[in-house]
């Protein structure tokens, strides 16, 4: 199978005041397409920096971050946001919906920023609203409907644009464990439907819903773990 | 790209309606001053030249100074004693951009119509005096040669003089007593002038006019005037006529400290007029700039806490693909919006002002352009200029940490 992403060394280093901090201190490991991979770890064990730059919102301070063949060090903070845009669909824990706009408008959001056409912008979100069964909710406000709900826009939000990869944050982590189990089933189905899948968290249960789970422990991978 | 950093601007700004009212409040008060400042300055100017112009054609008026002496001694001669009538043709031989001299001869008197009197101003005066003040006759005819060649004792009244004497019956023909230093005389009503207005000297309406004869000879048996009017060849040769009006009148006089006599043109008061309104509009205008450059700290202050406030959009946004120039343009489009629309307000505010301050004045409203598009462009400016700095925050946010913050 092709590998949408290649990590071979990454260290992450940062400077608090005069504390160094050294967040991944050589992490390696591949991901191929389709795959359901969960990143696992205790708080501080450097998941969440391991996110970000797999996210391509944060440059490593060392080692390599090869995305669809992509080195990802070599581009800039546009060439970033483009691949932000075109290649990563993102689920936080927080929802981070702007809670000013509608529903619809927020699933448009990454549209707007490669300049979809506004009739094809609608068409296309209202589609993904309708995936995750909120078809009929699109003139909402996020403080309109549910923790559940707003993943559900959350996650329409990071599939509108097709990326290469959704990359899920602690999706669960603000919700009930129903409704947390709602979410992450969605989840799984749309890993069986194609999609390729990294979740971040430090619940077992949750990344038991992964193929396979990389377990991260002060900065470096502790185990490497297939589910059968 | 702009286009749609304009979208996602105006609904932010519509999501915040109270917020962007504030704080565009300082453009639209900045700009609608200095739009109804400078119309109010035009407008009144417009008014006080028209009515100056209106006094007559390039007039110039040459009055004597009360008598000084020195010492305590009272000067031997007063010089208002050497206001001959002669004097008239000379000064028009020796002023050559004097082109007429009418001599007045003022007094104060009753006159009487029936049971009704009032006191009023009587000028001695020639057929000229009328021309010169663009003063034109209702009904009748002006004071004429012969009337005062003859010495007839005719008067024509102003109109509102005619009024308080006849009330609504026609004076022309009428006969009245004028009551002058106890004596009284008869006059006949030739004419009555137009309604004027103001002028330097008080209400033209309230006078009355006599031959410069009869009120000399037979009124007060004096061989002196109260002034002189002196008409300039036009209006660029005005102020040529006073230099030579003084320069006669320096020698004449043997007063070379020009302390005997006084000359009011109306070029001088137009001049002080305008400079005086000139200065008061620049200086209210400059107010009016530095309120809208306060208007734009303003703007620029919401901004910095706008940008604050949401930084989490910034990174949510960040994160979905926005590059640092959409940001940018977000940010600016928000300032800017904020100012133009301040603007325009402000636009209207001003002209609603300048309106009401123009009917409560009397004056004409005058709108320029130049102080529309003046005031309008500088208050885009400003956006652009005070949303630059918010903006350029905006957009050099690391994206972790705009999403991490709480």
């Amino acid at each position: 199978m092709a590998k949408i992403i290649q990590i071979e060394q990454l260290t992450k280093i940062y400077h608090l005041g005069k504390v160094k901090v050294e967040a991944l201190r050589g992490v390696s490991f591949e991901i191929n397409t389709g795959d359901f991979v969960s990143i696992m770890g205790p708080s501080g064990s450097g998941k969440s920096t391991l996110m970000h730059i797999i996210g391509c919102l944060d440059y490593p301070t060392g080692g390599k971050y090869f995305l669809s063949g992509q080195d990802v060090n070599k581009l800039n903070d546009d060439q970033l946001a483009l691949f932000r845009n075109q290649k990563i669909g993102f689920v936080f824990q927080e929802f981070n919906l702007l809670p000013k706009a509608t529903i619809l408008r927020n699933v448009e959001l990454p549209l707007t920023y490669n300049n979809t056409h506004s009739k094809n912008k609608k068409q296309l979100a209202v589609q993904a609203l309708e995936e995750v069964g909120l078809g009929d909710r699109l003139k909402h406000r996020p403080n309109e409907i549910s923790g559940g709900q707003k993943q559900r826009v959350a996650i329409a939000r990071a599939l509108v644009n097709h990326p290469s990869i959704i990359l899920a944050d602690e999706p669960t982590g603000n919700l009930d464990s129903k409704t947390g189990q709602d979410i992450m089933k969605m989840i799984d189905k749309l890993h069986d439907e194609g999609n390729t899948i990294i979740l971040v968290t430090h619940e077992a249960e949750i990344a038991r819903y992964g193929k396979r789970i990389i377990h991260l422990k002060d900065g470096v991978i502790d185990r490497d773990e297939v589910i059968v | 790209m702009i286009l749609q950093s304009l979208k996602i601007a105006l609904e932010s700004l519509w999501a915040n309606k109270m917020r962007s009212f504030l704080s565009m409040l300082g453009i639209i008060i900045g700009v609608g001053a200095v739009i109804a400042i400078v119309s109010v300055g035009t407008g009144s100017t417009q008014q006080i030249t028209s009515r100056i112009a209106n006094l007559g054609s390039n007039m110039i008026t040459v009055y004597p100074r009360a008598a000084r002496g020195q010492g305590g001694r009272v000067s031997s001669v007063s010089s208002q004693e050497k206001f001959s009538l002669e004097l008239t043709d000379y000064i028009e031989k020796f002023c050559p951009s004097v082109i007429k001299v009418i001599p007045v001869k003022q007094v104060s008197g009753r006159l009487i119509s029936g049971d009704i009197n009032v006191n009023a101003t009587i000028l001695g005066t020639n057929i000229n005096y009328a021309e010169v003040n663009n003063y034109e006759v209702d009904k009748g005819n002006f004071i004429s040669e012969n009337d005062d060649g003859e010495r007839r004792q005719v008067i024509v009244l102003g109109s509102q003089l005619a009024e308080d004497l006849f009330e609504n019956d026609n004076p022309i023909a009428k006969r009245i007593k004028v009551n002058y230093d106890g004596q009284v005389y008869m006059f006949d009503v030739i004419a009555v002038m137009k309604e004027k207005g103001g002028s330097m000297g008080g209400s033209l309406d309230d006078q009355s006019y006599i031959p410069l004869s009869v009120a000399m000879d037979k009124l007060t048996n004096s061989d002196y005037v109260s002034s002189y009017i002196a008409q300039a060849a036009s209006s660029e040769k005005a102020s040529t006529a006073v230099n030579e009006l003084k320069n006669f009148m320096a020698k004449f006089l043997d007063d070379e400290d020009q302390e005997q006599f006084r000359i009011i043109s109306q070029d001088e008061i137009l001049d002080t007029v305008s400079s005086v309104t000139k200065t008061m509009s620049m200086m209210l205008g400059g107010i009016a700039a530095i309120s809208l450059l306060v208007g734009g700290i303003g703007i620029m202050n919401i901004m910095l806490v706008s940008v604050t406030e949401r930084t989490r959009e910034i990174g949510v946004r960040k994160a979905l693909g926005a590059r640092n120039v959409h940001i940018l343009f977000q940010f600016l489009m928000e300032s800017l919006n904020l100012t133009s629309f301040g603007g325009i307000l402000g636009i209207g505010f001003g002209w609603a002002v300048a309106y009401f301050l123009s009917q409560y004045g009397d004056w004409p409203m005058v709108i320029a352009p130049l102080s529309i598009g003046l005031a309008f462009g500088f208050a885009l400016f400003i956006g652009i200029f005070f949303g630059l700095y918010p903006a350029m925050k905006a957009a050099k946010m690391n994206p972790v940490d705009a999403l991490r913050y709480e």
